[in-house]
């Protein structure tokens, strides 16, 4: 797939690395086709090994504190095919563009689904590429660097928490999006969605939107990208998809294991996000770079815990989370140490605030403030495929587990003559 | 090496997001988790309810807070037949402790010797029902019930009337421990055994040792259950089975209400056990829910009991047509009740009102044992023996 290159990806490329590693997904997911350029489709899969799952077959997978939902489901052990996606673009005139793209989605067991994750038309203004640039369809959120990766683009087999906790790992809805693209280093815009995608509810009272800008720029050769966003979001009713919303059941356990019925409790309220990024590297050598990014996001929610019982209660949540990633490429080596951090600062008042905080998840474990960990090793074998290592002290439970992944990537161009990354 | 190199680095890591963390503390940011959970009083309690703190409490009526001088009063007055017409009834009479508060028999027998058409409820955690009796939507509160045996008349049950209600008094004002109990009881008030207001007091009593009679104490809540009944809950929860539809919560009763509970729809349900008429018909006076609301709708609803004690609360059904709880299992795995003869014959499972989550489904003999294990697995041994709910005249 051809790249709409920013100076921190001409950067990274000319140190031999994966043109990924900065901002990865904006490659893909609001890649933009050029005028006369035949249809894009470009594939991706990505299958892991990992030697533990934080929880157990039939423990719900709830970090405590915090609400999740959406499709952050737990990573499983053994091997698990992560990804597989395919991606096309098409311009149509000199204005006009459009993207389809379908990828799988975790699930219960290890069951996967496969989603629509982009049905969108485009339209350019005034230039080829922009700088004006409106789009509407099923999309990526483009405001947070956190959404715009799938797993295969990362560093990191497993999401960061801001994107599992926050944003339930992905964000794929309806919408319309405004914005000034790739101009001068700077890209800035405001989406307005459906709500189909957690942490928001559709329908009437449902919905969300989002502003964001970052800038990259270049100083000799130190790269560095920055940006800030916020959304907020309406829900009524939002459930935990991943182990409630509808038809409740316990499932079926193996002999001699109990499983419990999920507790269906909802949330109707607001959600406001503010997040920010930054990142910066440095070339140290022919084919060598030294980098280091981050991400900050503060959540809070206001509104009312319910469940089907008639029980009520008040809830006020101030939550952010952090994550720090310095990384080293040399040649096709690269090491990356992640290391985040979530706190939870919540308030339940009511009668039934101690029972639907439990079921929801909010309560924090006292004493515990949950981290997280992560050593990854990748290996671009070849332009198309890579290997990965990875460590992960995942200290966002009470029980503390340490796990190791290894696992590998291909992807690339399916149809058109140019080549993938 | 790996976690030696991981470990220095999550010190250093550790010491920026200390940094950091000390920054936010200095703006106000809050640098460790924590959930603040105020409960608005919802455990508070002048009574002492022994139950674990994973179970809500029940509500208190405001014109009836619990104590425990009104527990005792009221056990006092449960286990006294002087509170009956022929001074043989009490109302320990149809609800034995070592039954979990429930008789054993089909239908009971009032003072006059009048049969009742229901069979006598357990009374375990009755303070958690949104609505008394088997099928009375209108009877919310444990007081309005307690007026039912005490004074009915449609059936007689202790036969207190108009022509007996002093005679039976005097006989409660006579007795020196009466006086001190109904004194400790009710402290504001300063003659309490007199008049309306005695029996207004002694319902209250009797309601609160009835409403204190709470019970989460069984090999289930202690998670001290055996294989077999492991598996039966297993089945229990399951989609083929569907029985925590009905049956869900710590209580095990849809009809559960606490003080987290804001408001309850009344929930009640036709299981199929009758088809008389091709129609749906229940016979009569046992219609249910249909009794009181008038509603054809409302044919055969009944609320769902607790299955807290269920083993030892034989027969079951709301007429105690059952004997044993593998057929209430055969009934429900057949999606209700076939009757081949008699006036009360009829295929329950072709009953037009049934409740819709009724569906029939297969089941084994060994699985009709392993859920039966389950159910006994609920029974909770101390609330049968404890000295607490005892007759304190003996």
């Amino acid at each position: 797939m051809k790249i709409t290159l920013t100076p921190s990806k001409r950067l990274a490329c000319a140190a031999g690395m994966s043109v990924v590693l900065i901002l990865p997904s904006q490659a893909s997911a609001h890649y933009i086709p050029a005028e006369g350029e035949p249809v894009q489709v470009h594939g991706t899969v990505m299958t892991t090994w990992r030697s533990a799952s934080p929880v157990d077959e039939y423990e719900f997978w709830q970090i405590p504190g915090t609400s999740m939902g959406g499709d952050a489901w737990p990573v499983s052990q053994g091997v698990s095919l992560d990804e597989v996606s395919v991606m096309a673009a098409k311009r149509l005139d000199q204005n006009t563009f459009v993207k389809l793209g379908v990828s799988t989605h975790d699930g219960s067991d290890g069951h996967q689904s496969v989603g629509i994750e982009h049905a969108s038309l485009g339209f350019v203004c005034c230039d080829s590429k922009g700088p004006w640039v409106v789009e509407a369809g099923r999309m990526t959120a483009a405001f947070s660097p956190e959404l715009l990766a799938h797993r295969s683009a990362s560093e990191f087999t497993e999401p960061s928490l801001i994107a599992d906790v926050f944003f339930g790992r992905h964000f794929h809805d309806q919408g319309l999006r405004v914005w000034l693209h790739e101009t001068a280093g700077w890209s800035a815009g405001a989406e307005i969605w459906q709500g189909k995608a957690f942490p928001a509810t559709d329908g009437s009272d449902g919905g969300a939107w989002d502003a964001f800008a970052r800038y990259s720029f270049s100083v000799g050769s130190v790269d560095a990208n920055i940006g800030a966003w916020h959304y907020r979001a309406q829900a009524t009713s939002r459930a935990d998809h991943r182990y409630g919303g509808g038809h409740q059941h316990t499932p079926v356990a193996a002999l001699g294991e109990v499983a419990t019925i999920f507790p269906d409790v909802r949330y109707t309220g607001d959600v406001d996000l503010t997040g920010v990024h930054a990142g910066s590297s440095v070339r140290i050598g022919a084919e060598s770079t030294l980098g280091i990014k981050g991400a900050w996001a503060q959540l809070n929610m206001e509104g009312v815990l319910h469940d089907s019982g008639s029980r009520e209660a008040d809830i006020v949540a101030d939550q952010y989370a952090v994550w720090l990633q310095p990384y080293l490429t040399l040649h096709n080596h690269t090491v990356s140490l992640r290391a985040e951090r979530l706190v939870a600062d919540n308030t339940l008042t009511g009668a039934a605030a101690a029972t639907l905080g439990e079921g929801a998840g909010l309560l924090s474990e006292d004493g515990h403030t949950p981290e997280r960990f992560s050593l990854s090793w990748l290996y671009q074998w070849r332009p198309q495929i890579e290997f990965r290592a990875e460590y992960i002290s995942d200290q966002t439970l009470p029980e503390e587990q340490d796990r190791f992944a290894v696992g590998v990537v291909w992807q690339g161009s399916l149809l058109s003559g140019h080549a993938g990354h | 090496m790996i976690r030696s190199v991981f470990a220095v680095f999550r010190i250093n890591v550790t010491g920026l997001f200390a940094l950091v963390a000390a920054t936010l503390f200095l703006s106000g940011c809050q640098t460790e988790s924590q959930t603040l959970v105020d409960d608005a009083g919802a455990r508070e309690s002048a009574f002492d309810w022994r139950v674990p703190a994973s179970v809500p409490l029940p509500y208190e009526p405001d014109d009836n807070p619990m104590t425990e001088e009104k527990f005792q009063l009221g056990r006092h007055l449960f286990y006294d037949a002087r509170l009956s017409v022929n001074g043989e009834i009490s109302c320990a009479s149809c609800h034995e402790q070592a039954r979990a508060f429930s008789d054993g028999q089909q239908h009971p027998s009032g003072a006059t010797g009048e049969v009742h058409p229901r069979n006598s409820q357990s009374l375990t955690n009755a303070a958690y029902f949104n609505n008394l009796t088997w099928g009375n939507p209108a009877l919310a509160t444990i007081e309005q019930q307690v007026m039912l045996p005490l004074f009915g008349e449609s059936p007689i049950e202790h036969g207190i009337n108009e022509d007996n209600f002093e005679q039976i008094l005097m006989s409660i004002q006579a007795d020196e421990t009466y006086l001190r109990l109904y004194a400790e009881a009710f402290p504001e008030q300063d003659e309490p055994l007199l008049g309306e207001l005695a029996w207004d007091n002694s319902v209250k009593a009797i309601a609160s040792f009835v409403r204190g009679m709470t019970s989460f104490d069984s090999a289930f809540d202690r998670g001290e259950m055996s294989d077999a009944a492991k598996r039966g809950e297993a089945l229990f929860n399951s989609e083929r089975l569907e029985c925590f539809h009905c049956h869900d919560g710590y209580n095990f009763s849809d009809a559960t209400i606490d003080r987290g509970v804001t408001f309850l729809e009344p929930l009640f349900h036709n299981t199929g056990l009758y088809n008389i008429d091709g129609m749906g018909a229940y016979p009569d006076p046992n219609t249910g829910r249909h009794e009181v609301t008038g509603n054809p709708d409302h044919m055969g609803q009944f609320r769902t009991p607790s299955l807290r004690n269920v083993a030892v609360t034989a027969p079951y059904n709301h007429d105690g047509s059952v004997p044993t709880l593998e057929g209430v299992i055969r009934n429900y795995a057949a999606g209700g009740r076939v009757i081949a003869s008699g006036e009360h014959a009829g295929d329950g499972r072709m009953n037009p009102l049934k409740d819709g989550v009724l569906v029939s489904f297969q089941i084994t003999d060994a699985e009709v044992d392993d859920l039966v294990a389950f159910l006994e697995s609920l029974t909770d041994d101390a609330f049968l023996t404890d000295p607490r709910f005892s007759d304190p005249w003996r």
